[in-house]
């Protein structure tokens, strides 16, 4: 989706949202199939608290606790914000790899891999706009109203990436270590290692596509498959000898593409 | 098996909301039942939660009595947009054929139904509307049972593919034996099915892929099985178009071919000439396959219905052969091979198929037998695994 795309999809949600709300406000829709919303979340904030789940995993995890405001501007419109905090690791994959790789020196000139960032501190701001409003009967009699919304925005993120190639200081090349360990088998007496590490403060943008279940007025339970989107970065033709000298090697990959993190989301919404 | 976790997370909290709702102190109290002939008197003091549903209760007529239903019970709703029609009151009464011994309205008492309290909105609805309490979602407004659903997806897109992609096509047939519950046998081809990017990636760059197991490719399948419905529900968009909607889980068992990347797509020079040889596959065989899925069926009308789903197509995975040829075949042909001998005399296995890896294709002067290497290396380690093919299909369906 390049950034025309873009514009033209918000500034259609703007006008579909605002147009809406204001038919709703002069009574144009009363006659409408559902009209009467149980719950109507317009000109309320609402505090909200996340946990975030990787959906997929390739050498990267990340485990996310946000905390987010919003703000109703109508009922089927709110801008949110909300930031947070990205546990993350690298997968048993790719601790096989920087493993397994020390020892391949047939490999001398190789680029390092995509998608290796890891997120922390992060914080966006966005719209939600949830055209659907539901029920649901569970066993005939117990109902639950929904809503279905789209998030989109966007900010910063603070990234951190370690190198499962690059290593400055191989310690054990066939056990594949490469780092201050006591015991070659006990990894965990780790204090500190030895592969290169890089951090960086980048654009991030989200999207996500959610259901926000109402328990009542106030509590609300949400259901979210987010994405977080920020541009890769990473260097090719690498040379194994100086980077297992401690010397910067190889250059920027000419176009990096994005990295996209995909979580399920499972969260929790207090509307004052 | 990650997503399959989201899943069955998101499916188990629902109930889990539903009991929320069901103990909240939010939630109405109890409508009087249809045989009531007044209502209970309102209460005084409105309970804070309810302050906000209040602000949105409709404008009350103050000087219409003589038009309102003074029959003692309200006109019996069998819709399920109830709600809908109770929010027309004056329009539903009964209007100039009230029998002679209708209870006559007390002067001094208001109708019931121009009372703000029992116009206050419950759940969707005016509260003095008996029904409506109970019921909130009442009727389907579409009965499934005794039906037949035809379901095509169009696309069947792989979500969850860390070494494989998969994107195909699939067909469905549901017979809705009771309303919650059918029997359903379905099939589906992936017209692609390759290794992801990511297992080139690491490849290429650190001398790693998967395990042949692990990246085995699913070229088709066909299960039958069980579908339920056990939600259903309605919703607006933009409060102008309302949809019925189902959640539906499934379940199932069948049997799926396998087949395995050999060799990725290559350039063959020859004579000075470059030909690009396409990608090869070799056939790993049948496997038993499960499928578990759950997702939305959105009806519109009596006859069609818009199918969202993820499904998990679960295959045990099990790489001893490639094209029927186990690593003791490859061994006796590879010695061929490098000492140019032909292959007709070698004592093979039976379902070996060597002609897969005999001649030159005439189009890309590819000689198979280099492919007799990657074939032994595939086998080499017999691997196994328990595949998890998760899915997201977009379909639609008739029904008749």
């Amino acid at each position: 989706m390049n950034a025309r795309t873009l514009r033209v999809f918000a500034a259609l949600s703007l006008s579909l949202t605002a147009l809406g709300a204001a038919a709703q406000e002069d009574g144009v829709l009363d006659s409408a199939v559902v009209r009467n919303r149980l719950y109507k979340p317009a000109g309320h904030p609402e505090l909200s608290l996340s946990v975030g789940l990787p959906v997929q995993t390739h050498l990267t995890a990340h485990y996310f606790f946000d905390v987010g405001l919003a703000y109703n501007l109508f009922d089927t419109f709110a801008l949110e914000a909300r930031a947070g905090y990205a546990v993350s690791r690298h997968t048993g994959l790719a601790r096989s790899i920087s493993e397994s790789f020390l020892d391949r020196e047939d490999k001398r000139v190789t680029d390092e891999l995509e998608d290796m960032w890891r997120m922390n501190l992060h914080s966006v701001v966005g719209a939600r706009w949830a055209p659907i409003y539901g029920k649901i009967s569970l066993v005939a009699d117990i109902p639950v109203h929904f809503q279905t919304y789209l998030w989109a925005g966007g900010g910063l993120t603070n990234l951190k990436r370690q190198s499962v190639i690059q290593c400055t200081q191989v310690v054990d090349r066939a056990a594949g270590v490469c780092d201050n360990r006591t015991a070659v088998d006990d990894r965990g007496s780790a204090t500190e290692n030895y592969w290169v590490k890089e951090s960086r403060v980048a654009p991030v943008v989200s999207a996500a596509l959610g259901f926000r279940f109402f328990i009542n007025e106030q509590h609300g339970i949400r259901l979210e498959l987010r994405d977080w989107i920020f541009k890769d970065s990473y260097r090719v033709n690498l040379l194994r000898d100086d980077w297992e000298a401690g010397r910067t090697t190889g250059e920027p990959a000419s176009s990096p593409g994005l990295t996209h993190l995909v979580q399920f989301d499972l969260g929790y919404t207090f509307t004052f | 098996m990650r997503p399959f976790r989201s899943i069955a997370l998101l499916v188990a909290a629902v109930p889990a909301l539903a009991f929320a709702q069901g103990a909240s102190p939010a939630q109405p109290p109890a409508a009087p039942g249809p045989d009531a002939t007044a209502p209970a008197p309102p209460s005084p003091a409105e309970p804070p939660e309810r302050q906000r549903t209040e602000r949105d209760a409709p404008a009350v007529p103050q000087s219409q009595p003589e038009a309102a239903p003074a029959t003692p019970s309200a006109p019996a709703v069998t819709e399920e947009d109830d709600a809908d029609r109770a929010q027309a009151p004056e329009a539903q009464a009964p209007a100039a054929t009230q029998p002679t011994d209708a209870p006559v309205l007390d002067t001094h008492e208001a109708p019931r139904t121009t009372d703000a309290q029992q116009q206050r909105l419950v759940n969707g609805a005016p509260l003095y509307n008996p029904n409506v309490n109970v019921h909130i979602v009442q009727k389907k407004r579409f009965a499934d049972e005794g039906k037949h659903e035809l379901v095509l997806y169009p696309a069947a897109v792989q979500v969850n593919g860390k070494f494989t992609n998969h994107v195909g096509t699939a067909l469905s047939y549901v017979y809705h034996l009771q309303e919650n519950f059918a029997l359903q046998v379905g099939g589906q081809y992936n017209w692609y099915s390759d290794e992801s990017d990511f297992n080139l990636e690491l490849i290429d760059k650190v001398r790693e892929q998967a395990q042949a197991a692990s990246s085995l490719l699913l070229q088709w399948g066909a299960h039958a099985g069980v579908e339920v419905t056990p939600l259903y529900g309605k919703f607006a968009f933009f409060n102008n178009s309302l949809a019925q909607f189902s959640v539906v889980l499934s379940g199932g068992a069948g049997i799926g071919k396998t087949r395995h990347l050999i060799r990725p797509e290559v350039a063959n020079e020859v004579d000075g000439q470059t030909y690009q040889v396409p990608a090869r596959f070799g056939d790993t065989g049948n496997k038993f396959l499960g499928e578990v899925g759950g997702g939305f069926r959105v009806q519109f009308g009596e006859h069609y219905a818009l199918r969202l789903e993820v499904r998990d197509l679960i295959y045990t995975a099990r790489v001893d052969r490639v094209d029927g040829c186990n690593l003791a075949d490859f061994e006796a042909l590879e010695a061929a091979r490098a000492a140019n001998q032909p292959f007709d005399g070698l004592n093979l296995s039976g379902g070996c198929k060597v002609s897969k890896f005999d001649g030159v294709d005439p189009k890309t002067k590819k000689n198979y037998r280099e492919d007799i290497i990657l074939g032994r290396d595939l086998v080499a380690e017999p691997s196994s695994d328990v595949l998890n093919n998760v899915s997201f299909y977009a379909g639609f369906s008739v029904l008749f």
